[in-house]
């Protein structure tokens, strides 16, 4: 078991470090001109300067403010809105339709919207961010608590549990791996539109320093930048898949 | 077997054991204008096993619902303990068929237990205790720290008859509760609910399919006929307790009931 694992590990250390072995080489011949593609010992000589001398370390904590901040008012959102309507079968057949609607509308469509509205500001990016990230957790939400099992809102009524108490000890927690998996989701849009957000308004951040580098070839900063995005996504989801693993450990558990 | 107008029945079961623990009166009730039970009158008493057998969707649960106040009758009245009753009662515990479905997945059996104890608001301090003699009791020492998923079927339905005892209930309604297990468990579970009942001195509302099972635990057996659902007979058991999966079960006056019982089931769906 744990064997395998190491194996796993180790098997992807050696794609990520094939992958990394062959843009070195790709960069070294020249087949991508350096103006475009510098090697990674340049893009993270840049990464390494950026962050001790520059002030990538602050794009990236804005970066992640911006993103927690939406992600977490989408989520509260998403979550209450999500059990009052997944708890109610009227409401859900009032909304259904109109969700169908707003669902497949790409969230970068409302930025436009959101300018006129708010202009330029960290507010506007903020609705943004929570506007395009409420949809997984809501939508998962809305499914997570229409699935409860009847039964056990029985066995709730059939010991009297208060109603809050239905919500929080039943409801909530059998709702809880639909939850997550749709905060998860939310996290990835959050980042996206983050990056997006910053670019197009240019509000400071990672976006921004990635957008800006390109204008001046910057290139080495350039995917600096990117490369810091990918680990930003790498560590959130290895995060949230921490929490996940940590709170549902009960499904992990067969006999 | 004896056979009378339900009134009658109802009042002979009433004398029969004293004051009445459950006692359906002239209960109606349908879906969507089916007519589902149609003049149930019954009384159970106190520390009674009354047995319900009927064939499937002759109301058996219907019944059980009303009794435990998940459903009101259209007319005609339900006490438990002389009070009508108007919605679930904690007094009152509800022992589900599916098991599988009644416990919560993400609680351990020490936590499922323990919703019961938060639902009747006892002090977080003193439910420990109380949960350790309640898995005790089912025979679940040991396992409390088990998620249902981890447990056999029998020990998951144990644990729903500790989360009942936890009530403290004076009535016990049970739908089916053996019926998904296999032979072996099914008896054993039989026999520990009957040890159960005897020290706790509740009273039983037991709904089974299988005549066996109603006779070996009953102090009575009603048999429902459907359509709509109304009391078709009652018979009354003498077996001597406590009961032995053996003996008891080959005793004449088992045998005898076995055969009557079988023929009315039999009429009963034909
Ligand atoms: N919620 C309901 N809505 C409509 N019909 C129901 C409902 N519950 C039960 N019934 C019907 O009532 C009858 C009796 O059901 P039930 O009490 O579950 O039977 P049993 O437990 O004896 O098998 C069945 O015909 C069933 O289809
Ligand atoms: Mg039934």
């Amino acid at each position: 078991m744990n064997g395998r694992r190491v194996l796993w590990l180790a098997g992807s250390f050696l794609v990520a470090a094939g992958f990394v072995w062959i843009w070195q080489w790709i960069a070294d011949h020249r087949l991508i001109s350096p103006v475009f593609l510098p090697g990674p010992d340049r893009a993270w000589a840049a990464l390494v300067k950026g962050m001790t001398d520059g002030d990538l370390t602050e794009k990236l904590f804005a970066t992640i403010r911006r993103m927690i901040y939406g992600w977490l008012l989408a989520s509260l959102v998403g979550i209450a809105l999500g059990a009052a309507i997944g708890t109610s079968k009227a409401l859900r057949e009032y909304l259904a339709p109109m969700f169908e609607f707003l669902r497949p509308l790409p969230a970068s469509a409302i930025i436009p919207v959101a300018i006129a509205l708010l202009g330029l500001s960290d507010p506007m990016a903020l609705a943004v961010i929570a506007f395009g990230s409420l949809w997984p957790v809501l939508l998962a939400t809305i499914h997570g608590f229409s699935a409860v099992e009847p039964r056990l809102y029985e066995v709730g009524r059939a010991l009297r549990l208060s109603r809050p108490a239905v919500i929080f000890k039943i409801a909530l927690p059998s709702a809880s791996p639909d939850i997550l998996a749709g905060m998860r989701l939310g996290l990835t849009v959050a980042l996206i539109l983050s990056v997006v957000c910053e670019m197009l308004a240019g509000r400071d951040g990672l976006g921004n320093w990635i957008l800006l580098s390109a204008r001046s070839f910057r290139a080495p900063d350039l995917y600096a930048g990117v490369i810091l995005l990918g680990v930003l996504g790498y560590v959130s989801s290895m995060a949230i898949a921490a929490v996940e693993h940590r709170l549902l450990i009960w499904r992990g558990r067969a006999r | 077997m004896e056979r009378a107008d339900l009134h009658g029945l109802a009042e002979a079961g009433a004398c029969a054991v004293g004051a009445a623990a459950i006692e359906f009166h002239n209960v109606d009730l349908s879906y969507s204008g089916k007519p589902i039970l149609a003049g149930l009158s019954l009384a159970v008493g106190k520390g009674e096993i009354v047995c319900v057998i009927g064939p499937s969707g002759c109301g058996k649960t219907t019944a059980l619902r009303v009794a435990g106040g998940l459903i009101k009758p259209d007319s005609g009245s339900v006490k438990v303990g002389g009070k009508p009753v108007t919605g679930p009662r904690r007094d009152v515990a509800i022992v589900f068929q599916d098991y599988g479905k009644a416990l919560l997945p993400w609680r351990t059996a020490a936590g499922n237990v323990s919703l019961a104890l938060e639902a009747a608001g006892t002090p977080a301090r003193q439910r420990k205790e109380r949960i350790h003699a309640l898995l005790e009791k089912v025979g679940l020492h040991g396992h409390a720290d088990k998620y249902p998923t981890e447990m056999s079927g029998g020990m998951q339905q144990r644990l729903q008859i500790a989360r009942c005892l936890a009530q403290e209930p004076s009535v016990l309604l049970m739908d089916e509760p053996f019926g998904a297990l296999d032979a072996m468990t099914r008896q054993t579970l039989q026999d520990e609910m009957l040890s159960i009942a005897a020290e706790t001195g509740a009273t039983v509302f037991f709904v089974t399919h299988d005549l066996e099972e109603a006779i070996y635990l009953g102090d009575r057996v009603i048999g429902l006929l459907p359509n709509p659902g109304r009391i078709g007979t009652i018979a009354k058991v003498t077996l001597p307790r406590p009961r032995n999966q053996l003996e008891t079960r080959e005793m004449a006056e088992f045998l005898r009931l076995r055969r009557a019982l079988f023929d009315f089931i039999g009429k009963a769906e034909g």
